[in-house]
């Protein structure tokens, strides 16, 4: 799809900026994520390039806006719904219980 | 599929997961040759980016035979075929201002060429 | 476009509920998570690239395999695995300089170099290193001469790529560990060249 992700070429976006002090990774939850990209591979639930998919059908605002982590969660938050492993209203719900739990 | 353990993950970082097809197809190009890559508009999933749509190439490589990300991420099947390394010069991409004597490489699916 | 930015603590809390849903649906064991992430974060990086570069400096037969079969070649020093499964090496010669990116998502080399920096992920590096190359290496420091070939390689299937930068002057007699002491990551990339032995 001729989407956001599709970058070559572009301009607009600025210096490279590399930050030599930086770390792989910033949030715990960018942890399980990046593991979990991993794991749900591994276990063949669906294809790598069903994830590379859901990222690019991310809103382009939303795409540019946000970080490399944050695409692996839309991403594979709709591939797992896609697949029928979870429901939307099963993650919503689990939200709810953990948000209760921490207060 | 059991439930993935601790003790499985060092195998299964090592081992990975190729999407190389072990499979003894005819290959439709040959290192040498002059290809067109199409000028396709899927609104569907595609590895052929909008800047290499329509420009004309040489056929650097043969990568051997890969699952076709196009249809494998539609649900559609693996359509198996070969991938190669295709040069572009920086001139045929972004016109006579580029460089002369720089280049691109890009790796193609055979659905994404045609002979010129 | 701050409208669509989640707060963090929402994207926490969602990672948090598709983890124990799917632990409670058996795919997988949380310390699994743990140990995926351990050696990602621990033991993969770029070190394991400059070793491989560092052996081929210093031995011709070894070149010619990690040039012509760098999946093998690489698996001999016992890297391999997870995007890293189908490699290619690019040799930076006094002619021609590499470059890699991934212009479509961030695809890297990971059992050789460990997951990318934030800038090879990020919109200016994958727009403008096939439009600009130049441009951005200056912005690295690197100014490459007018009659080097610059070759840029986008990959964007399932190859995965390692420049293997010159071997800098005045490395004659220099040991294996010596020599991969020079090789950078960005030298890797090809944003960069190796380190000279002055300068570590």
């Amino acid at each position: 799809m001729n989407g956001a992700h599709d970058l070559g070429g572009m301009h607009g976006f600025g210096p490279v900026n590399p930050d030599p002090n930086e770390k792989l990774f910033n949030h715990e939850w960018e942890r399980r994520i990046f593991a979990m990209y991993f794991a749900t591979l591994a276990s063949d639930i669906y294809s790598i390039d069903e994830l590379r998919k859901n990222i690019e059908i991310m809103d382009p605002v939303h795409y540019l806006s946000s970080s490399y982590y944050e695409h692996w969660v839309e991403s594979i938050e709709t591939s797992l719904i896609d697949r029928k492993i979870v429901t939307k209203e099963e993650i919503a719900e689990r939200m709810k219980k953990i948000d209760k739990e921490a207060a | 599929m059991p439930t993935i353990t601790p003790e499985q993950i060092p195998d299964l970082v090592r081992k990975g997961a190729s999407c190389r097809v072990d499979a003894a197809l005819e290959p439709l190009f040959k290192t040498g040759d002059k290809i067109r890559a199409l000028n396709i508009n899927p609104a569907t999933h595609t590895r052929l980016p909008r800047y290499i749509r329509g420009k004309e190439g040489v056929i650097d490589r043969d990568h051997g035979v890969f699952v076709f990300p196009d249809t494998q991420a539609e649900m559609k099947g693996a359509k198996p075929q070969h991938v190669y390394s295709v040069r572009f010069t920086a001139q045929e991409l972004w016109g006579a201002d580029a460089p002369q004597k720089d280049s691109l490489y890009i790796d193609l699916f055979e659905d994404y060429m045609e002979k010129t | 476009m701050g409208a669509h930015h989640e707060p963090p603590a929402e994207l926490s809390t969602r990672v948090k509920a598709i983890e124990s849903l799917l632990i409670e649906r058996g795919y997988f064991a949380a310390e699994a998570l743990d140990k995926i992430v351990q050696i990602h974060e621990h033991e993969l990086g770029p070190r394991n690239g400059a070793k491989v570069v560092a052996r081929a400096w210093a031995d011709q037969d070894y070149k010619k395999w990690l040039l012509t079969d760098a999946t093998a070649a690489i698996a001999d020093m016992g890297y391999s695995g997870a995007q890293g499964e189908d490699m290619v090496v690019v040799e930076n010669t006094p002619d021609v300089h590499n470059l890699v990116v991934c212009t479509l998502c961030s695809c890297y080399p990971w059992p050789t170099l460990g997951l990318p920096p934030t800038w090879y992920k990020a919109p200016p590096y994958r727009a403008r290193a096939v439009i600009d190359p130049r441009g951005v290496m200056k912005e690295f420091g690197l100014d490459v001469p007018e009659d080097v070939e610059v070759r840029v390689w986008d990959s964007n299937a399932e190859l995965r790529y390692l420049v293997m930068p010159m071997r800098p002057a005045g490395t004659e007699g220099f040991s294996e560990e010596e020599l991969a002491n020079l090789v950078t990551r960005d030298s890797m990339i090809g944003v960069a060249v190796a380190l000279s032995p002055s300068a570590v």
